[in-house]
C-alpha cells in the first residue's frame, strides 16, 4: 500500500482545479495565499506523478443520449492482462478492470445506439481470442457518479508548458 | 427548455482540444483551429453556462488513497431498486451506483482506502439498508482504464 503522496496544499489545488481547470495560476495563488511559482510547480509535479490530468467532460446531452453498459467478460486467466489491454484500446470502452469475482474483466462502455453496444460486446470483445463469455447489463438510471476520479494513464500524461 | 443547445462542429473541435489539454489557453486553441481567442472563450463559456461542458482536473484513484476498488452487483427484494440505490449512494465509500438491466438490479463501485474498511461497511452500513437480497462483488486487482469524458453534469455551485 502506497503512502499518501500529496499534502493539504495539493488537495486544495485539486479541489479548485477539479471544479474549473481554467482558473489562472495567479487567481489560485491569491486564493490560497501562496506564490504563482508554487502553484505552477505543484501542478507540474502532480501532472508528472500522474495524479492529475486536465480534460473536458461533456454532459450526456451534448453527445446525443449517451448510455452506459457494464460488460462482464470471462477470459482465459493466463491471458487476462493482454485481453484487458485489447479491450481498453476500444474507443467506446471507458473503463476496464481486471477483477476477481463473477468474471475476470469488467468493461464499462458508453454507447448511443443498442447496435453499437452489440458491436462492442458481441463482435469486438467476444472475438478476442481467449474470451469465452460476455454478459452485458445496461444502466437505465445513474444514481451516483464521479467523473473526476479516474485512472491516469500514459496517454493522459500531458505536462503543462511554461508560457 | 425551449432552445435546446445544439453543439456545432466548432464547439466539438474546441472540446476535442480541451479533452487533450484542459489548460490550453484560448489563444493556443484559437491558433490550432484558426479561430480568434474571443470566439474560443465565448464558445467555452456558452457550453459551460448551458451545463454541457466542464473543463476540469481529474485525479487518479491513488491521489485519493483509494487502494481497493470493487464492483458490487446487487439483487433487490421487496423494495424499489431506486430507493435502495439512493440509500446506498449516500455512503461515501459508494463511488458510483446505477440501476441496471439483467440478472442484478443495482451495479455499484465501491472505493476504499484499505481492506479493513470493508468490515464496517458491510456490518454497520450496508447491512442496515433494507431490500438487499444479495451482493455479489468483483474485486479489481488492476484498473487498466477508467476515464469518462462524458458524464452527467451538475449545475455549478451545486457540486
Amino acid at each position: 500500500m502506497s503512502a499518501p503522496l500529496i499534502d493539504d496544499l495539493d488537495r486544495q489545488l485539486i479541489g479548485i482545479l477539479s471544479n474549473d481547470a481554467r482558473v489562472s495560476n495567479r487567481k489560485i495563488a491569491a486564493d490560497l495565499g501562496v506564490t504563482e511559482g508554487t502553484v505552477r510547480g505543484r501542478i507540474k509535479r502532480l501532472q508528472q506523478d500522474r495524479l492529475i490530468a486536465f480534460t473536458a467532460i461533456t454532459s450526456f446531452g451534448l453527445e446525443n443520449s449517451t448510455k452506459m453498459a457494464f460488460i462482464g467478460v470471462l477470459a482465459e486467466v493466463e491471458k487476462v492482462r493482454e485481453i484487458a489491454q485489447q479491450i481498453a484500446s476500444l474507443t467506446s470502452v471507458n473503463g476496464v478492470m481486471i477483477t476477481m469475482g463473477r468474471f475476470n474483466i469488467l468493461a464499462i462502455c458508453l454507447f448511443n445506439e443498442l447496435d453499437a453496444l452489440h458491436t462492442v460486446a458481441s463482435e469486438q470483445i467476444l472475438a478476442i481470442p481467449g474470451v469465452h463469455h460476455v454478459e452485458t447489463s445496461i444502466a437505465v438510471k445513474t444514481v451516483k457518479y464521479n467523473a473526476r476520479v479516474v485512472r491516469i494513464t500514459e496517454a493522459d500524461h500531458i505536462i503543462e508548458t511554461d508560457d | 427548455m425551449a432552445d435546446e443547445f445544439i453543439a456545432d462542429d466548432i464547439d466539438r473541435a474546441i472540446v476535442e482540444q480541451l479533452r487533450y489539454n484542459g489548460r490550453a489557453t484560448n489563444q493556443q486553441i484559437a491558433d490550432r483551429l484558426d479561430l480568434t481567442a474571443a470566439t474560443v472563450s465565448a464558445r467555452i463559456r456558452r457550453m459551460e453556462d448551458e451545463n454541457k461542458l466542464r473543463v476540469v482536473a481529474v485525479s487518479d484513484f491513488s491521489a485519493h488513497g483509494y487502494n481497493v476498488l470493487m464492483e458490487v452487483a446487487i439483487e433487490v427484494d421487496g423494495r424499489a431498486a431506486s430507493e435502495v440505490a439512493k440509500e446506498l449512494a449516500e455512503f461515501p465509500e459508494v463511488f458510483a451506483a446505477h440501476l441496471v438491466t439483467g440478472r442484478y438490479d443495482i451495479d455499484m463501485l465501491v472505493a476504499l482506502h484499505d481492506f479493513d474498511e470493508l468490515t464496517d461497511l458491510m456490518l454497520n452500513k450496508f447491512s442496515k439498508v433494507r431490500g438487499i437480497r444479495s451482493m455479489s462483488p468483483a474485486i479489481a486487482v488492476d484498473v487498466v482504464k477508467y476515464k469518462f469524458d462524458v458524464a452527467p453534469i451538475e449545475a455549478r455551485g451545486a457540486a
